[in-house]
């Protein structure tokens, strides 16, 4: 399915993976025919309004600054020499919340569409896994 | 009459036993097909998760040995006949032809957190006096000052992106990147056999650019972000 680069920066997948990417290029791209198909659907009209994370709010400001100022401390504090572990801690909570804010967007949107919660979008990622690596190595034979 | 659901065009062709036992099938006329799969009643196509992943995975599938056009998701045609009439639509040759060999590969760049130690190193004073007295009007100050170095950071990286794959492309499409710490979001157009040299591109670019930046390369796929079809519209 996905695989890290070497140097771990570079995410690469041959399909697009996972509700999110399938939803941005469904609903938002390919071929529209106006004058021959009627296109016939429940509940996605809201989908483009709420897709983009609009950034110019107050709240944003306001957790932008607390950013700037946690690793600000952060690197202050490494270069007194403090232990690591203290460091990696900070890291992993600063992932998990950068995470939250995006994530939470996309689940409030699944929501609203009726894709269900969360429980299911794991169990069929890992089906729709198996197929990937599938093609994955198919392209690597080439 | 039985109504066919779209998943898109190609040419006509073998179907792969997987798609074809899940009823999906072709409807050919002069070098054209399109891929559909009949429809059991009269109700809307329900956007869910499984609908919308089998549509993703037919064209998928089908691009990889040969040109599809992808529909967006949604897509109902009436009849056979209104496929066999949309098949005739000359814009619809020209797209399959201009699109024989391409695929897309999406690009998108996101930020690690790290990124606002760097541009908040540019911001000293405001940082003091935020760190000095945190109180709201300091926040939003330092705030709107990280969203302006960030927004230049973003516009700068795209930029630097854009140029280094430019050589190597045929097409782009440019959105408005998605989440906080989105730093671009890209459709390329590419030739099938040039997949390899962006990936290489993209490689150095991580040289250059990365950490705080990362890279997530998708493709190839079939060019959803390219098949603009400009129709009449008919009343």
């Amino acid at each position: 399915m996905q695989r890290e680069s070497s140097s771990g920066y570079i995410t690469r997948a041959p399909r697009s993976s996972g509700l999110a990417d399938v939803l941005e290029i469904l609903l938002d791209r390919g071929l529209v025919i106006d004058a021959f198909v009627r296109v016939s659907l429940v509940g996605i009209e809201l989908l483009t309004v709420d897709l983009r994370v609009v950034i110019a709010s107050v709240d944003t400001y306001l957790r932008f600054a607390e950013a700037v100022n946690r690793l600000d401390l952060q690197q202050a504090t490494d270069a007194k020499g403090l232990p690591d572990l203290f460091k990696k801690g900070g890291e992993e909570m600063a992932e998990h919340e950068s995470k939250g804010a995006v994530e939470g967007g996309m689940d409030a949107i699944k929501e609203k569409i009726g894709l269900g919660g969360r429980g299911g979008d794991d169990d069929e990622d890992e089906e729709k896994g198996r197929s990937r690596s599938r093609s994955g190595s198919r392209s690597n034979d080439r | 009459m039985t109504r066919l659901y779209l998943y898109g065009i190609t040419r006509p062709r073998e179907m792969p036993d997987r798609i074809a036992k899940d009823g999906t099938s072709l409807v050919a006329a002069d070098g054209r097909a399109a891929i559909v799969s009949e429809l059991e009643d009269d109700r809307p196509v329900e956007a869910t998760r499984r609908n919308l992943l089998a549509h993703a995975d037919v064209v998928e599938r089908l691009h990889e040995d040969a040109v599809v056009l992808p529909a967006r998701f949604g897509h109902v045609l009436e009849s056979k006949d209104e496929a066999l009439e949309l098949l005739a639509v000359p814009e619809v040759e020209q797209l399959l032809q201009r699109h024989e060999k391409t695929c897309e590969l999406t690009l998108k760049g996101k930020y690690e957190e790290r990124v606002f130690a760097e541009v908040g190193a540019e911001l000293g004073p405001l940082r003091n006096a935020y760190r000095a007295e945190p109180s709201f009007e300091a926040g939003i100050a330092l705030g709107e000052a990280v969203g302006e170095q960030l927004a230049e950071r973003r516009s700068r990286d795209e930029s630097l992106v854009l140029d280094a794959l430019d050589p190597l492309v045929r097409e782009v499409v440019v959105s408005e990147p998605a989440g906080e710490l989105a730093a671009f979001d890209l459709a390329l157009l590419v030739e099938r056999d040039r997949v390899r040299a962006i990936e290489r591109a993209v490689e150095k670019l991580a040289e250059r650019l990365s950490p705080p930046l990362h890279f997530k390369l998708v493709g190839p796929l079939p060019p959803y972000s390219f098949v603009r079809l400009a129709l009449p519209a008919v009343a």
